[in-house]
């Protein structure tokens, strides 16, 4: 793949017999079984070093689908992720610092580092090299749930998930996925471009053991071992300092005189817990897959959420859009991982004191941002802001089966989520009953003969007929509110209704006339049988 | 003779006795003989009509019925936004209008009816739309125009009477006052043509009354 493995070649190879003894002393791998079992065929070859390729034909490659492949996605600049996702982030130098009793550097941006800053560095020694730079608090639980918000879109590349919140970084198991995303290399470009998209700059590191996974994409290695042996090779001359070990550890194996991966490899396990304890031997066991390493699965909360805080106070809601979209990204993605999707979200504007909560509920289930984003713009130029904003958090009020994609043959099914689309823009901006169908029903008095609906919830077909009571009254066009009025000067009788003497004290008899009132309106009018007073229902029209 | 020809073929050139078979507007017709000879042919459609008059409840909307029933036997809708009282659907029906498609759409200010406007005639399944706007910029107007452009709905817009006196980028405006047996419909503008040669139309309104108001509908 690279040249660096390559001229490291004659030094494993020359290796070989003494890493074979070391092995002995554990249970050997069938693969290895077979390698040493064919060097003894050919006795010159325990003396003569065996070229490379002929080791990977004697090798019987084994199945590589079905067993297990593990990538670490190492975000080694989440907090300064995090804070590009608000698209607040200033030009120049910006340090996170760590909030300790010493405060220390944990991450500077691109400027930051140009000037000499390193992760780790006293605070007073970095504002010696910077000038005036911005200085963002580290706040580990922001970074927790950055992590588990990440993990949560992961999940739709496996089910076998699991944030590392202390490494900033988050483990998948994939080899069983890899038919399914047609290859590692498609996969990993999936995965990167799926993050990148979302904001975050993230290293992959991709092996057979999680151990190794996370010490490749540390290192940013391109090598991608796939069985035992390759595993060893890749380590062999791996410097002592990639291992992720303590620095009295580290000490101690230098003290004897090691500096290489390989050279460690080398030395007898049982003897190193022996000495050491047991943390080495256990390391590299995990590193060779020699004895597994339990992972634990990544449980999503029950319903997403998700929070951004802002470097910046923000007060316009304009610039909310872009912070919003990131969110909204993110709920894209986590609830692609579910396979379901959302009709209703709920939006909390956090403030220095208070909580804006904002909420909106379309017609229809759906996830994509787009969609969600141009709603939530209008729902946005309506709000006037109480003060500014610090930060934002999107929640899901519930979450809904992800609808197929199978409701009609012919076209119908397009008009009708064209229509419900236009109806929910329209209720973000004018509110949720700005919007009525009326649909008629069997009662007889004028101004039960109708109730409002949502639009949705009518088909087109026509829900009741016109009783002969309501044909009594005449076809009058506008209803209002029922008003005493003085005798009409001129009228013409429409009809007599009597009814509601079956519901309680609702007992009517009205005598339904049109009138022309001084203004020249035509107006539905009604005189009230047993007072005799006269009431206005509303307009011919 | 091929020089005139020519000239007459010229786009530039308008002549006021073609002027109702050359500009061919899609037009609905309006149910009356008389107003569709002065509207050349009916409603224009895709057009903005203003109707200007007062007050509410003359027989202005009954006008177009013919129109709205047309609309939703097409299974098109019939958009009424902020209409100044609540439609009553039975009588509607009784008309001949769908009321499954009769949508009313409740806007306060004139930015949100002019923008609910515009989203309506943006979808194709709008046949008519009545708005009511009380006192509308020409800045709004200007929108609304455009807004019916995109479309080939039926747009009319219901305007105070003092409307009459300013100016108006609307197609079509047509002033109405209601009579004691009539609506009066006088053209005062219309692109594209002369104005009718007798401005004044009179519709007639149907009075369903069984009686005078001498009689009494249960002694009938």
């Amino acid at each position: 793949m690279t040249t660096e493995p390559g001229d490291k070649t004659p030094r494993h190879l020359g290796a070989g017999p003494a890493t074979g003894k070391s092995d002995a002393q554990l249970s050997l791998l069938p693969p290895v079984v077979a390698a040493t079992a064919s060097r003894e065929l050919h006795p010159g070859s325990r003396l003569k070093p065996i070229p490379a390729p002929a080791s990977a034909i004697v090798h019987k490659p084994e199945p590589l689908s079905g067993q297990p492949l593990w990538i670490a996605v190492w975000l080694p600049h989440l907090a300064l992720d995090s804070l590009v996702q608000t698209g607040t982030a200033p030009p120049g130098p910006l340090i996170v610092v760590d909030d300790a009793a010493r405060p220390r550097v944990h991450d500077g941006n691109r400027a930051a580092r140009r000037a000499g800053i390193q992760p780790g560095m006293a605070l007073a020694d970095a504002l010696a090299m910077l000038n005036t730079p911005i200085i963002v608090d580290y706040v580990p639980e922001t970074m927790r749930q950055h992590l588990q918000a990440l993990a949560t879109v992961l999940l739709q590349f496996s089910d076998h998930v699991c944030p590392e919140p202390g490494q900033q970084r988050v483990l998948l198991e994939i080899g069983r996925s890899l038919r399914l995303f047609k290859g590692l290399e498609a996969l990993e470009k999936r995965i990167m471009r799926t993050l990148r998209q979302l904001g975050y700059s993230p290293r992959i590191g991709c092996a057979r053991t999680p151990a190794m996974a996370r010490l490749l994409a540390r290192l940013g290695h391109p090598e991608r071992p796939r069985d035992r042996d390759s595993l060893r090779r890749v380590l062999t001359p791996l410097p002592l300092t990639a291992l992720p070990l303590a620095t009295g550890d580290l000490a101690v194996l230098r003290g004897i005189g090691l500096t290489r991966v390989g050279e460690l490899l080398r030395l007898p396990r049982g003897d190193l817990a022996l000495r050491y304890g047991n943390r080495l031997p256990t390391l590299l066991d995990h590193l060779l897959g020699d004895s597994p390493e339990v992972i634990p699965r990544f449980q999503p909360p029950d319903l997403p959420f998700f929070h951004l805080e802002f470097d910046q106070e923000v007060s316009s809601t304009g610039a909310l859009r872009f912070p919003l979209k990131r969110l909204l990204q993110q709920l894209e993605q986590a609830l692609r991982a579910r396979h379901r999707s959302v009709q209703g979200l709920e939006l909390q504007l956090l403030h220095r004191e208070a909580t804006t909560a904002l909420s909106l509920e379309r017609s229809h289930p759906g996830s994509r941002t787009e969609e969600w984003l141009e709603l939530w713009s209008i729902r946005l130029s309506r709000v006037r802001l109480p003060a500014p904003v610090r930060g934002m958090r999107l929640q899901v009020a519930r979450l809904l089966p992800l609808a197929g994609a199978t409701s009609g043959l012919f076209g119908s099914a397009e008009g009708a989520a064209d229509e419900t689309g236009f109806l929910t823009r329209l209720r973000a901006r004018l509110g949720d009953d700005a919007i009525a169908r009326f649909v008629p029903t069997l009662n007889p008095l004028p101004e039960q003969a109708q109730e409002e609906y949502p639009p949705e919830e009518i088909s087109s077909t026509v829900l009741a007929t016109t009783t002969p009571a309501q044909r009594v009254v005449g076809a009058a066009l506008w209803l209002q509110p029922i008003q005493p009025c003085p005798t009409p000067r001129g009228h013409g009788w429409l009809g007599r209704l009597e009814g509601g003497w079956w519901s309680n004290g609702n007992d009517q008899r009205r005598d339904y006339a049109l009138a022309r009132d001084h203004q020249g309106r035509r107006c539905w009018v009604f005189r009230d049988l047993r007072s005799g007073q006269w009431y206005t229902q509303g307009f011919w029209g | 003779m091929s020089a005139l020809d020519e000239l007459l073929a010229h786009p530039g050139l308008w002549r006021g006795r073609e002027a109702d078979t050359s500009v061919a507007t899609p037009v609905r017709s309006s149910g009356f003989a008389q107003l569709d000879a002065a509207l050349r042919g009916g409603w224009p459609r895709g057009q903005l009509t203003e109707l200007i008059g007062g007050p509410f409840g003359s027989g202005e909307t009954r006008m177009l019925l013919p129109v709205l029933t047309a609309c939703t036997r097409e299974q098109r809708r019939v958009v009424l936004i902020s209409p100044p009282a609540t439609p009553w659907i039975p009588g509607w029906r009784q008309l001949g209008v769908n009321p499954a498609l009769v949508l009313m759409i409740r806007a306060t200010t004139g930015d949100d009816v002019v923008w609910s406007c515009e989203q309506m005639l943006r979808q194709p399944g709008t046949g008519a739309l009545l708005a009511w706007l009380r006192d509308p910029n020409t800045t709004l107007l200007r929108r609304l125009r455009l807004a019916a452009g995109s479309g080939d709905a039926c747009v009319f817009l219901y305007r105070q009477p003092s409307a009459s006196q300013q100016p108006s980028p609307a197609q079509l405006r047509i002033r109405w006052q209601g009579t004691t047996d009539h609506l009066r419909l006088e053209v005062i503008k219309h692109t594209g043509g002369w104005l009718p040669q007798s401005r004044s139309i009179m519709i007639a309104q149907d009075i369903p009354c069984h009686h005078s108001e001498s009689g009494h509908p249960g002694s009938a």
